[in-house]
């Protein structure tokens, strides 16, 4: 196994240097510059250059590349060009808004998605079936933005009973009043992900129903509710385990929508302001953060697999 | 004074939202409707029933909650701007949002009122020698900055000469260039200094009005000003003194008791970054934000809440529609007459922005606010059979084709381009409308070689100095929009710069407007307004004085009603 690890450590190199060149290329075939933050008309087109030179943004591509990779594997992410700070402190100081929200609302659409997936599963087509499926094509039509911004005018404007906006009270610092900010932008990202779940875990439900070992169980007499909880559920769970394994790079990374429209100051939010204003280095480094985190979340989620499920192994 | 000149970028903050939030609930769900099914539109109705409900609540039980309580000490004012500010250093300054905290956070030498006389701030007084060319600048005793420890005449010598440090890359660094020589100053005492010109500058006032000192003592020990962390934690001399930072969530400011002009009234001021508009409306409604500057779709409903007073006041922005000369199809003059003559400039108000409070019609390329600026000038009426003959007698035929091009983000720009459209297909222009990405848009129209489009849409606010304004009208210049090339032109701009005659210089830049009108390579469409939402618990705006770019000139002023 731990050669097998090693080997996929290794093979994600390259994928990851690839993807740096994609990216980087593709922020810099973008129309747009990020000077345009800097200039103002009255400079003389002297002080313009000298500033570009300043940055770096005077090299071509290729050069500016090689800068930013060189700087990269000494463990330096560099310097923002809007904010001046460096680049690794901005993501860091992200990480627990971003990890807070995505966990919770990881979290709740499991809690809510695994039985509601088992139910409809055992009571398959009929009107329960019907409705919650419903919903869920509800969830995943109705889009992010819009789902927000109804829910903050119905429990921020009209119920005045959620804060509309941002992380927490400026001058608070409690775990409660920042649950508080969080209860809305959860609830928008669980509703997407509970439909996607409940689809999910109900097919792969009624696949263990037709299994020989359901069939038995009920031959010899076992409760329904038995068979469901101690014997179908384990089998169920194998493909959550997937949708944690991918999620993580989403845990990290952030939610690009639902965290503009919430002012919820995390890593996706991060990501639009630096791409809007060509902050290359920023954009890059998130863009590396979250190509890592997803060949690490697959790792994991292929570990754990084989560590539940004995019959699966994993192959390098 | 070039604030936020790239539009199109402010404007990307702003209105890159979906627009008004009835328009989300009643215009665009048609759109969506196809899409829903049948429960949604139930489930939308019930919010529907839900807001119409409580809001007759909130409009009644408010409406007669009138703000005419008495002065309170203390309070935190909440303000919402749209994105966080960049370097937080006076030298650098020059988007919407960074310029806002520092009108809190630092005091000017002096502020322009209109008219050009001079309200002094830091300075106690500011004049030329009899040559025009040694400026003496003597401050006020006792000032402090944020730290306790006194401004003085050293600040202001390091001040510029790190301005004009080309290592420091400051933005403002060219003001102070002139003619490729750069200002001289040498300091006289304690509080004064001693500004020497290299040549006569008329527009030397006005170009002082953005100069914000900087304390030497905090950064003389840097050798990057821009990059230093001591911008994390700026030390001003403004009303208010730095309290936190947080990026993406808010900027706290205290209030600064040693104040010289007077201890403001307010405790707290509080940024509070708000990236969607929609978001920001609804934190208005429900007090989370005080204030905010507001889009003219949006003014009637947040006025209607009954929570809100509306403060509208010029902008200093004009919006124009430029004729790229570039481009063949448009270098008839006749053409250009005729499409000025084709427009009714009140109509395309209504259409762009909502209603004739929120814009004023504009004949000269300087906003209202700008020294010099005048209406005597050639106008062209609304007059379709004087647009047709034009196009006659310029020889145009019919079926001419104009291609027009905005970007995709902005609507009152959309709603210019649209009513164009119309306006010309009436005199039998043909039209081809491009909506773009607005970096796209940003690098065609500052593309001096690009001939592949006839018209763009754009605002500026350059402010009081017409001086500036040179930067977008002569021949080589990096904002010539129009590509507008005359020799005689350039050289009106050069003769207003060094003129300190003010009547001569007077007839100078009234000659510059007139050239626009007449030959029409820009047609100047709107002066709008900017409308400032402020909360009915706040008082005392009109005594900070509302003004473009930041909002208000002294935030010290600004109080809570008990």
């Amino acid at each position: 196994m731990k050669k097998v690890i090693l080997k996929r450590f290794l093979n994600a190199i390259p994928l990851l240097f690839i993807i740096s060149i994609i990216a980087f290329l593709l922020i810099k075939l973008a129309p747009g510059d990020p000077i345009q933050s800097f200039v103002t008309p009255d400079m003389n087109p002297d002080d313009v250059e000298r500033m570009r030179k300043s940055l770096g943004l005077d090299q071509p591509i290729y050069m500016q590349y090689i800068l930013w990779l060189q700087n990269i594997l000494t463990g330096n992410f560099g310097y923002s060009i809007i904010t001046k700070r460096p680049v690794l402190d901005m993501i860091i100081e992200r990480i627990p808004a971003t990890l807070g929200l995505m966990g919770a609302s990881l979290l709740l659409s499991l809690i809510i998605a695994i039985p509601l997936g088992m139910i409809t599963a055992v009571k398959k087509n009929t009107i329960f079936d019907r409705i919650a499926n419903f919903f869920a094509y509800i969830g995943i039509s109705i889009p992010g933005f819009w789902f927000g911004l109804m829910l903050i005018y119905v429990f921020s404007l009209q119920l005045g009973l959620l804060p509309s906006m941002g992380m927490r009270t400026v001058g608070t610092d409690s775990i409660w009043d920042v649950m508080k900010h969080g209860i809305l932008p959860a609830t928008v990202l669980a509703f997407q992900n509970i439909s996607v779940y409940m689809r999910y875990i109900r097919s792969s439900t009624i696949r263990q129903l037709d299994e020989d070992y359901v069939q038995i169980q009920y031959a010899y007499g076992a409760s329904k509710r038995h068979v469901l909880f101690n014997h179908v559920l384990r089998n169920v769970l194998l493909p959550v385990i997937t949708i944690i394994g991918l999620s993580i790079p989403n845990l990290v990374g952030g939610a690009f929508i639902t965290e503009t429209v919430f002012s919820w100051p995390g890593l996706g939010l991060l990501g639009v302001t630096s791409i809007f204003s060509f902050d290359y280095p920023v954009i890059m480094a998130i863009t590396l953060f979250s190509s890592v985190m997803l060949i690490l979340g697959n790792l994991i989620a292929d570990i754990l697999y084989s560590v539940v499920d004995p019959r699966i192994r994993l192959r390098g | 004074m070039t604030k936020d000149f790239l539009s199109d970028r402010l404007f990307s903050c702003e209105n890159s939202g979906l627009g008004d939030f009835s328009a989300l609930l009643g215009g665009n769900c048609k759109k969506m409707k196809k899409k829903l099914t049948g429960f949604t539109m139930l489930l939308l109705t019930l919010f529907l029933v839900l807001a119409a409900c409580s809001n007759d609540k909130d409009t009644t039980d408010e409406g007669k909650n009138e703000s005419a309580g008495q002065e309170k000490d203390g309070g935190t004012l909440t303000v919402a701007v749209s994105d966080n500010p960049q370097v937080m250093n006076p030298l650098y300054a020059n988007d919407r949002i960074t310029l806002t905290v520092q009108q809190a956070l630092y005091a000017p030498l002096y502020f322009m009122e209109e008219g050009g006389e001079k309200n002094f701030i830091l300075a106690e007084s500011f004049e030329p020698s009899e040559d025009q060319k040694t400026w003496t600048l003597k401050l006020k005793e006792n000032l402090k900055w944020h730290d306790g420890e006194p401004i003085t005449a050293d600040d202001l010598v390091y001040t510029f000469e790190s301005i004009l440090d080309e290592n420091q890359n400051s933005s403002i660094r060219g003001s102070l260039i002139f003619n490729g020589e750069p200002l001289k100053v040498e300091k006289v005492d304690d509080l004064t200094v001693d500004l020497i010109l290299p040549q006569v500058s008329a527009a030397f006032e006005g170009v002082l009005v953005d100069f914000f000192p900087i304390p030497k003592h905090v950064f003389e020990n840097e050798t990057d000003l821009m990059q230093s962390e001591l911008n994390q934690n700026p030390i001003g001399s403004g009303p208010f003194k730095f309290k936190e930072y947080k990026s993406d969530e808010y900027i706290v400011l205290e209030r600064f008791d040693e104040y010289f002009a007077g201890k403001p009234k307010l405790d707290q001021i509080v940024y509070r970054i708000v990236k969607d508009p929609n978001t920001a409306n609804i934190s208005l409604q429900n007090g989370e934000v005080n204030m905010r500057l507001v889009e003219p779709q949006d003014a009637q409903k947040l006025e209607g809440t009954g929570k809100l007073n509306l403060h509208t006041f010029p902008e200093g922005r004009l919006f124009y529609l430029a004729f790229n000369l570039e481009s063949k199809a448009v270098q008839n003059k006749e053409l250009r007459q005729a499409v000025a003559h084709a427009i009714d400039k009140e109509e395309m108000i209504q259409a762009a922005f909502v209603s004739d409070e929120f814009a004023d019609p504009a004949a000269s390329i300087f906003t209202p606010d700008t020294m010099y600026h005048t209406e005597d000038i050639t106008t062209y009426n609304y007059n379709q059979d004087t647009a047709k003959k034009l196009l006659e007698e310029g020889g145009i035929e019919e079926g001419h084709t104009l291609k027009v091009i905005y970007a995709n983000n902005n609507k009152i720009m959309e709603s210019l381009a649209l009513y164009t459209q119309q306006k010309l297909q009436e005199i039998g222009l043909k039209v081809d409308l491009t909506p773009m990405d607005p970096s796209a848009y940003g690098q065609k129209t500052l593309d001096m070689a690009a001939t592949d489009y006839d018209i763009s849409y754009g605002g500026y606010i350059m402010g009081s100095e017409p001086d500036v304004y040179k930067t977008l009208f002569q021949s080589d210049a990096a904002y010539n929009y129009g590509r507008y090339k005359n020799a005689e032109f350039d050289q009106l701009w050069e003769d207003a710069a060094v003129e300190v005659d003010k009547d001569a210089r007077e007839a100078l830049y009234k000659d510059i407007q007139e050239t626009v009108a007449e030959d029409v390579p820009y047609l100047p469409l709107a002066y709008p307004q900017a409308i400032l939402a402020v909360d009915k618990r706040f008082g005392g705006i009109d005594e900070a004085k509302p003004i473009p770019v930041t909002m208000v000139e002294d935030l010290s002023k600004i109080y809570e009603v008990e």
